[in-house]
Parts: C-alpha cells; structure tokens; sequence
C-alpha cells in the first residue's frame, strides 16, 4: 500500500457507490441475509425466555447464577405437583435482564431456553395516573416465561453444553474378586479432595431436603465440606439425624432419586458425602462440636422397647430433650437390623459403634439382653415409665408357604444375616452353607442375601454358585440398581420373572432344588401385591440349599391385650392418629411396625414419635 | 492575536478563557472533558475531568461470584468488549492451573481479532468524524455491522457477547460460520482499499495528520503509552507476540511498525494492523484444529479460585488492556483493578502533549490516540 | 536480561525484599514501604521504563493497605510487581511522581478510593468521584447497598413482583 500515492479525486471514488443497494437492511421488511435458513435474529439469539413449566423443578439455580438479580422463584398455584419438584418457578424482571443467558447454561431440568423474541418497546401508559405507571410499565417488563415463545427458538443449552457438573467423582470400590472373599467394607469411601470436588457440583436447590423423610439439611452440609469445615458439617447433619454413619452408607438415600443434577447427569453421591463427614471427625471430637446447649433435664422416665434405627433414633431426640431413656433390647448388642440384617461389607460394626456409642454418651441406659415378654414384662415397664415407646421393628422372617418350605434345607434371611454377621464379626466359627445356594426375593435382603452367600461359599469352598430367583422382572425389580450390577460382578446368578412353586426334597429329606414357574405379572390394576403366575412354563432349579428373603413380618406377641385392643392394626403395621398417638395411653409407636421397612423412614418416624410423646407430656 | 490585545490593552479580559471540550460536544468520544484554558486559538493548559461515565465495576466485581463478573465485565469497554472476558478468563486460568483446548484458543483468537477489527473500524471512523469526512464513519459503522451479524450468529449477541468463559468458550462454531466469516474477511478487504483511497490517500486528512502530536519513544515508554500508538513511534513490541495468549503463538503474523511517531503514522499503523487482523483471522481459520471447546470446570455456583494474584495484559485497539486480579480463595474476586488502555495517554500524556496545539485538533489527536473514556472511568 | 539475574540483582541491592516468581514472564518483589521508591528507581534503571499501573488492596483483616507497583520492561520482556504494605489506620508513602510523571494520576485515583496518602504528591483533587462525602469507596468496609439505599432509598426485592 501506498499512502504517498495521493490524490484529491480518491475520495471520488465513494460515488460509485451512490446507485448500489444500501447496506441497511429494513427489517422487518427485508431480511438479513447473514444467517442460512433464519429469517431475523441469528439462530441461537438470546432473547426473551421460554420455559417449560412441566419440566421445571423449580430448583432455583437460575435465580442464584442471575447477574443481575432479575430472577426471582415464585410459588404458583397454577402448577401441577409432582414428586422431586416444587411449584417455585421463575419470574423474569426484563428491566434487570442482561441477556447473558446463564441461567439457561446453568439449568438443571433443560426448562429454560431463549427465544429470538425480544422487547423492542412498550406503550407508554400517558392517560394513567403517573403513580400507578410503575405498575403499569411492569407488566409489560416483569413476566413467568412459559411456552409461549417455542415456535421462535434461540439460545438453549443441551447437555453438552451445560455448565454444571454432572459426572459423579468415581467412588473408589473394591474389585469383586478381592471382595468376594471377605466380610470389609466394600465402599473405600472419598479422600478429602474427592469429597470436596464431588460438594462442589451441589446447587444447594433444596429438593434433596423435600425428598428426605428426615429433611435433612443436606445444602448446608454439602457446603461446609465444600468449605472444608467438617464441624459444621457434621452439625448440620446432626441436627435431624442421629445415625449419620450408618445412613451414610446404607441409605436408601431418596434425596439422589430428587437430586436435581440427576435430570442431567449423575446425581450428586449425597450419602457418600455424609459419610465422609462423619467418617472425618473422631468421636472424641463430637460432644464439644454437638453439644453446644446445656440439656435441661426433664424429670421423666421413658422406655424404648427395641433397639433398632427407630428406637435409637426416638433415643437420641428424647434425651436432647431432657428425657431419661432406657431402651431394652432382646439381643447381645443395641442396632436392631443395622447390626443384625444388613450385611458387615455394606455396614461394618465399627461405624455402627460410632454413632450408638455418641448417643449411649448421652446418657441412655440400654439393658442388652432383655426380652420383653420374657425377661420383663410389658406391664411392668409400662407401669414403671412415665411412657413407652415401641420399635420393634419386622424381626420375623415371611415364609413362601410353597410346599416344602418346611424342610431343613429351607432358612430364613434374617436369620442366615444374623448368622454371617456373627460370623464375619468372629463370634461364630461358621455358618451352615451348602455349595449350590438358591435366593428367594428381589429386595434388598435377598441381594444381601445371595452376597453374603456369595462371599461364605468363596471362603468355604473357592468359588461361587448362587442363584437369585425372583417375581419381578429387571425394570421393576425393588433392589437398588447398584446391588443388582454389584452381585452380578460377584458371580451371583440373577432369575427374573420367575415365582417359587414347590422345594423339591429327595429321599433322604434333604433339600435338592426349586421348582419354579413364570411370573406374568406382579402387581393387579390397582398396583397392590397379586403376582399371576403360568403354571405351563415350568423349571427346575438344583439347589442344595433355599434361602427365603421376600419379606419381613412384625412380632406383636409381648404387647399386653388390653393395650393391644386399644390400638389399631392395618396390613400387619401399626395405625397411628392425626397426634401420631397409638391410641393406648403412654404407648408410642416408631419404626417399621408404623412405617414399613426402611432405616431412614425408621429415624424419621423415631424423631416424630419423640415430638409427638414430648407434646403429650409436657402439657 | 495576543499582541494586537496587548495594543489595545484587553489583554487582561480577553487573553484568555476556558472552554469545557466535552463531555456534550461532538469531537468529545463519550462521556469526559478535558476542561482547556485557551488563549486565542492555542492551548495553553489542560486539566482532564473524568468521572462522568464512572459505574464503580472494581467494586461490583467484588461483590458478585467468579462466573457472574462474565456477564458485567464486557461492559468496561465498549467498542471491544471481548478482551475483557478474554482477560478475566486467563486470569482465571493462570490462578486455576486450567489447561484450555486448543479449539478454544483458536476460536478466542477469532473473537479477539474481529472484535480488534470492529475497534479499527471505530477509530477509522472516528477519524473521518473529527476531520469532517463523515463518508467514513457511515461506511465502517456498516461493516462493523456484518461483524457484529457473525458475532450475533456465534455467540447469540451483538455487543456483549459473554462468550469466553474460564476455561475455553461457550459454544462451538455453528456450522456455516467460518465459511461466512472467509466471506466477510474477503469483503473487508475489498472495503479497505476503498478506506485507503477515501482516507490514507486523501491529501486533506494527510495534511491534517501529519505532524499531528508526535510521540517520541522515550515519552511512550514513560508515559505507558502502549498498542499501535507505541509501535507508531517505532518500537517493535506487541504483547501477542512477547507474551503470546490464546493461539497467537501458533499463527505466524508480522507487527509492522512506522518511525514518524506522529498522527499520520499513528493512522496508518492502525491501518496496517487492520491488515495483520484479517491476515490472522484467515490463518486461524486454516489451521483450526478439532476438538472440544471447554475444559471441565466446576460448578458455577461453587466456583473458587486459589489464592493468588496475577497480571494479565491483552493487546487490544486502544494500548494495553489489562487487569490485575486479587484472589484470596473464595467465591468471589478479592480485588480486580482494570489498566485502561488509554489512562495515561488520556490523563497524564494529554496535559503535555496538548499544550501549544490548536482547539480544532483536540478531537483528531483523541482520534488517533485511541482515548477511550471507559479507560478512565472504570 | 534473563528473569534469574533481574531477581539475582535485585536480592543484591535488597537482601530484604522476597521475590516470587509467577511464570516465567512475570514476577513480584515484596519490599519494605520505606524502601519503595529506592527499589522503584533501580527498577528503572536496570530498564523497566513502563509504569503499567499502581493499584491497592485493602487486606481489611491484616490492617494492612498493600500497594502495588505494575512494571514492565520493553527490554527485557518482563513483568513486575512491586508491592509494600502500609498500615491502615495511618495509609501514608512516598510518591514515586518523581521517577514515572503517569504516577501522579494513579496515585491520585488510589487515594480518591483508597484514602491513601502521598506524600510529595500535592494534587489530589478529585478526579472521578465529585461530591464525594463517604468513606472512600474501595476499602472494604464501605458497603455499597448500605450507601445506594441511603442515597437513592431502599430496594426491596419482594415488593416488584
């Protein structure tokens, strides 16, 4: 280039110019000729928002990510309720906005998108009342984007491009071949940083807390390991839930199936989480970390008959109340299913000695070994405290009644569980297996079931042969999807789809297998327990030995009469009132026996009863 | 002038006065003044007062989470607003240790240089304003527009596009787009040689140009005058190329300098480096490699930095822009102090260099310095 | 110059100042605030012509002011940061107008946002914020919201929608 080229005409050349097209374009009269296929803004143009108010879980990210705080969640009526989801949806100020689109990359249902639509002006109210223009020039500007703006498309983000986290930090998990042949923990836990980054991915939405029948504050716990302050953590865990270490490992654990990452990616491990928490902080640490307040004494005397998750649990709150606690136990040692069901490689004795030994340091008395009904009578205790609290729990094993089922060969899962635990606890030398194992169910006893087996069989014998067979098929099967892939890796073999009909016992009485038929259906039209079975498709199954584990039943026989008639009984659980009162006086019910199994509904149940039993004695 | 005052003996009421150039006049870039005592014609005394277009972003930025600063950032400066997300992400990077993917590196070198075009462009125009050529100024302001069409396509906006995060950008190129971006690269470079022959060969904004403020290397340096302005004067310095960011150091380009220091040289310096721009942008489109866009980042509500400080400078239109960023571990910047381009050239250079020219060039050496108001008024 | 012997001449004439080195294009010294200017001007003498920017943080827990000197060097392609502590309660230092004339106006915007005082450095008018009664605006304990609702009345959220 030139520049000393000059010359006064150059500029001329400009003219050539003055017939062309101009490069103006008079939208919407012309189109702009820049973008393929698109008349009008560009194809990802981020404009005024869409959302889809059906998919919105209303979990707020949008709101806390917004710049600008044009966001706020607002409670609708006009939204349909659905489970893991809240009626909040987002209500735009388009005076704030500033179209940068985060809230659409950070949105975990994918509700949100942008369209190509935008404010361009709005009718200045001139005849209105100038105080009332704010109002006025409002509902043009502050709107619940819904659907209304989908047939002109913009920004939206697929997953690709979301900017949350949605992988899950990978849980470092023995091998099955290492695992198979003991009783350890089979979960290695997460190390600090693991646990940090996995916190991290938390957008503190809250449906976790909605979904956990404890409502545990599971943001703020989630945050303080974000922080590295496991004393915090560990208080907000504390404050609903008094057996953290076992529900940090062997919960059912509802706040991941609401987790709001999970409409995306992986939800977030919220009990590995826990667990780290507390696995963090010795138990020498917890009484300055947990007992802040001085408990004030309350001169009353309850009794906890049954030491289970419900009756720790009921334990635990009535003593922070003030309450003087005694709980009886039938068995060697307080932990009901959790130190007698669930097996030592889900939930090793250690952690559960944690947890019972802090709420033993509060001061509950626990007599080990006392039946009631046996050792204690039921109207002694009842007479002897001011109430009495019953959480027994489903400790009888449920029978398939198939023909045969009476023979030797035949066990129950709790009882088979109580025995391995016992085993792998080292109290017991052995315990009674054959080399061909067949399980009955499809929950997560029988899971447990056929593991235990597994690893019994691998130290007995060196290998593995366990059948599983059960009513349902894989998509609806009731165990938890990670036990189902963990047993298969253990070289348990899965049967789906197929009910027990008969044992079949060869001569000499002994057990030799099952005889099974295909299940069609398990569940009638009104979703209730009615399998249908076709008696023409039939199998054999050779075991040597059948482990039953297709239900738990509740044992009443220690209530007294008189009390028994004064309460009510549905489906084998207890019926409580609106008061949460079973009907008996001084009589509270916790547990399984009210609620059905779970161990985190146990606890739920556990804190409700105290609430319910405080209320009453302390009118 | 003065002395037929003197022979009148109204020297005392009529030598001098002060004029407010700016912040409503219409050489004055935006909202600022230099408030400049005249006598006659020439200038005597300048005393710059900002503050007009202040909206305290250092503060803000303190008060807002790491990744919400993207979307209030862009706006410190207005005709190039990426090299501010691009800063504020190396920092970022720097402080994170993150690794971005060289797509990403490309495609930030591609946002960089249009937006560095779009600002050309500007300042071409803003040329031709200030000598009364408006013919320039309506012809860049419209090809400025077909950048900012691309911009809209890419990104999903035309001015603040928020595009460049922590980590890499937003969204990968669409399809199409790099096509259209060669077609526009072509057409700039038609346009350019109409600018050259309505501009740089045009005898009148020459003469008005020439001898126009010249900077000597030593007053550069001192005074921080930084960008095209520097290498005007003849130092051969382009933060691209000495400290190389995005994928600069993988496109082979060459800084041209000038020697005369002086408003023409500082013109056609940018005219120059316009050229380097779309010769950039037609490399990087060559060599764009495959992959992912984003490195993997944390949650953007959850998002911390480690503790640290760091420096970071982009070669931007207007000098070098940069921001010095404070982390103290949290969520939240600890301190964020933004270099503008143009400070010390607006601020401090302009009380010396002004002094003794006439009140008609004020507007044209604004011009060709490249005196940003955002800079100063952060 | 290579960076290690910018830094071995620097630990030569300051034994007392740290240096930490960021990358090896950038690098900061901590000197004490009595020796700012020494070590600014040797700094310009050994070729950092460039006075980038001086800034301040406000370490609001530690009662400290910090001030940092940006520097860079056309010659040696290299930056630095200079920084000293000054207390809090007393934010007095000497300008360096005298080595870098660009200084005058940092120095200037740092006191008009910090409240920190140069000595030597007579015009401190200021320059961005006019009618400013407050605490100066940068420090940490002035709260912006506090100040906007003071100034403007209060913002309440609820209240749009």
């Amino acid at each position: 280039m030139n520049y000393k080229k000059k010359s006064l005409l150059g500029p001329l050349s400009s003219l050539k110019y003055l017939f062309h097209d101009p490069i103006t374009v008079r939208y919407p009269k012309e189109q702009k000729k820049t973008y393929p296929e698109h008349e009008g803004c560009s194809p990802q143009y981020r404009g005024q928002h869409t959302n889809d108010l059906e998919k919105c879980v209303g979990c707020g990210s949008c709101m806390d990510i917004c710049p600008t705080g044009a966001i706020e969640m607002v409670e609708f009526n006009d939204v349909k309720d659905k489970p893991g989801a809240t009626r909040k949806r987002p209500v735009i100020d388009y005076g704030r906005c500033c179209f940068c689109g985060f809230c659409v990359d950070v949105c975990t249902s994918s509700s949100l998108s942008m369209s190509r639509e935008y404010i361009h002006t709005f009718i200045t109210p001139l005849n209105a009342d100038s105080r009332d223009a704010g109002d006025l020039i409002s509902n043009d500007f502050v709107r619940r984007p819904d659907l209304s703006l989908t047939e002109n498309p913009g920004w939206n983000t697929p997953d690709e491009w979301s900017w949350l986290s949605l992988d899950r930090m990978v849980m470092g998990v023995m091998e099955p071949k290492e695992r198979k042949t003991s009783f350890v923990e089979m979960v290695r836990g997460y190390s600090k940083e693991e646990a940090v980054r996995e916190a991290q991915r938390c957008v503190a939405c809250g449906l976790c807390k909605e979904a956990c029948p404890i409502h545990m504050d599971i943001p703020e716990y989630i945050d303080a390991i974000w922080k590295d302050d496991i004393e915090e953590s560990v208080k907000q865990i504390y404050k609903t839930n008094p057996l953290p270490e076992v529900c940090g490992r062997v919960c059912t654990h509802k706040c991941e199936t609401a987790c709001s990452i999970g409409l995306r990616g992986d939800p977030l491990a919220i009990r590995w989480l826990k667990r780290y928490a507390v696995d963090s902080l010795p138990l020498e640490k917890y009484k300055s970390v947990l007992l802040n307040n001085a408990i004030k004494p309350v001169n009353k005397r309850v009794a906890v008959i049954g030491g289970g998750p419900a009756g720790l649990s009921a334990a635990f709150f009535l003593s922070l109340m003030g309450y003087k606690i005694t709980i009886f136990e039938a068995d060697e040692k307080v932990g009901g299913i959790m130190r007698y069901g669930i097996p030592a490689y889900r939930l090793p004795d250690s952690a559960l000695d944690k947890d019972i030994d802090f709420i033993k340091s509060l001061g509950v008395e626990i007599k080990t070994n006392t039946r009631v009904g046996k050792e204690i009578e039921f109207n002694k205790i009842k007479s002897e405290y001011d109430a009495v609290i019953l959480s027994t729990g489903f400790n009888l094993g449920r029978s398939t009644r198939i023909p045969g089922s009476q023979s030797k060969g035949v066990v129950q899962a709790l009882d088979f569980l109580s025995d391995t635990r016992d085993f792998a606890a080292k109290k017991i030398k052995e315990v009674e297996i054959t080399e061909k194992i067949l399980v009955i169910g499809g929950g997560n006893v029988a899971f447990d079931c056929s593991r235990s087996a597994a690893r019994l069989q691998m130290m007995k014998f060196g290998k593995v042969n366990v059948t599983q067979i059960c009513l349902e098929t894989l998509d609806i099967i009731p165990a938890d999807k990670a036990e189902v892939d963990e047993s298969a890796e253990e070289g348990v073999v899965l049967i789906c789809g197929r009910g027990p009909k008969q044992v079949m016992i060869d001569e000499n009485g002994k057990v030799k297998g099952l005889d099974h038929m295909k299940c069609n259906s398990v569940f009638d039209e009104n979703m209730n327990f009615n399998p249908k079975f076709n008696e023409e498709d039939k199998a054999i199954c050779e075991a040597t030995m059948i482990i039953e584990a297709i239900g738990q039943a509740p044992d009443y026989s220690y209530i007294s009469d008189d009390v028994k008639s004064k309460m009510k009984f549905e489906r084998g659980k207890i019926v409580l009132d609106k008061n949460n009162e079973t009907g008996a006086e001084k009589i509270y019910a916790a547990g399984d026996i009210v609620k059905g199994p779970d161990i985190v509904n146990a606890i739920a149940d556990g804190l409700r009863s105290a609430i319910a039993l405080d209320k009453k004695l302390n009118k | 002038m003065s002395e037929i005052l003197t022979f009148m003996g109204m020297e005392d009421q009529y030598k001098k006065y002060e004029l407010f150039f700016g912040p409503n006049h219409p050489g004055m870039h935006g909202n600022f003044s230099y408030i400049i005592t005249v006598e006659g014609h020439t200038i005597k005394k300048i005393d710059p007062d900002a503050g007009l277009l202040h909206r305290g972003f250092e503060k803000l930025v303190e008060q807002r989470l790491w990744m919400q600063n993207i979307s209030l950032i862009p706006r410190i400066c207005v005709p190039e607003p990426d090299i501010n997300e691009a800063i504020y992400s190396i920092a970022v990077e720097k402080l994170m240790g993150v690794e971005v993917p060289e797509r990403a590196q490309y495609i930030r070198t591609i946002i960089l240089e249009m937006a560095r075009i779009g600002a050309f462009l500007f300042g071409f125009g803003g040329i031709g304003g200030a000598t009364g050529l408006y013919t320039a100024s309506y012809w860049t302001f419209a090809d400025r527009d077909y950048l900012l069409d691309l911009f809209e396509w890419l990104t999903g906006a035309r001015i603040y596009h928020m595009f460049i995060l922590p980590g890499g950008v937003r969204r990968d190129i669409p399809n199409g787009w790099l096509e259209k971006l060669s077609e526009t690269v072509d057409y700039l470079q038609k346009r350019l040689y109409e600018y050259d022959r309505l501009i740089y060969n045009n005898p009148l904004i020459v003469k008005r140009l020439e001898n126009l403020g010249p900077v000597t290397q030593e007053d550069a340096m001192k005074y921080g005058i930084t960008g095209p302005n520097i290498r005007a004067t003849g130092i051969k310095y382009d933060t691209r190329k000495a400290v190389p960011y995005a994928a600069y150091d993988k496109i082979d380009f060459e800084v041209p300098v000038q020697t005369a220091g002086d408003g023409l040289a500082r013109a056609v310096q940018k005219r120059e480096e316009f050229q380097v721009s779309l010769d950039i942008i037609k490399k990087a489109i060559q060599q764009m490699p495959e992959g992912s866009v984003r490195a993997k980042m944390p949650n953007p509500l959850k998002f911390r930095v480690p503790k640290g400080d760091v420096y970071v400078k982009l070669e931007t239109a207007h000098g070098e822009h940069a921001y010095y960023i404070v982390s103290n571990g949290s969520d939240k910047p600890y301190r964020m102090a933004v270099r503008g381009g143009s400070f010390t050239a607006g601020l401090v250079y302009a009380q010396k260099a002004l002094v003794g020219m006439r009140i008609e060039d004020v507007a044209l050496w604004m011009a060709t310095m490249d005196i940003c108001p955002p800079d100063f008024d952060r | 110059m290579e960076q290690r012997e910018i830094i071995l001449k620097i630990k030569e004439n300051f034994s007392k100042s740290e240096v930490k080195v960021f990358d090896e294009k950038q690098f900061s010294v901590f000197a004490d605030k009595d020796d700012i200017v020494r070590i600014l001007s040797f700094m310009q003498m050994i070729g950092f012509q460039q006075l980038a920017i001086i800034s301040a943080v406000d370490w609001i827990d530690e009662k400290k002011f910090e001030l940092v000197y940006n520097l860079f060097s056309y010659t040696h392609i290299q930056q630095v940061l200079v920084k000293t502590k000054i207390e809090r309660d007393n934010p007095k230092i000497q300008s360096v107008m005298n080595l870098w004339e660009v200084a005058q106006m940092y120095e200037r915007d740092v006191h008009e946002f910090f409240g920190i005082e140069f000595s030597g450095n007579d015009d401190m008018r200021p320059l961005i914020l006019h009618n400013w009664k407050d605490k100066p605006p940068m420090r940490k304990d002035f709260d912006s919201l506090k100040y906007s609702n003071e100034i403007y009345g209060t913002f309440k959220k609820s209240e749009e929608v």
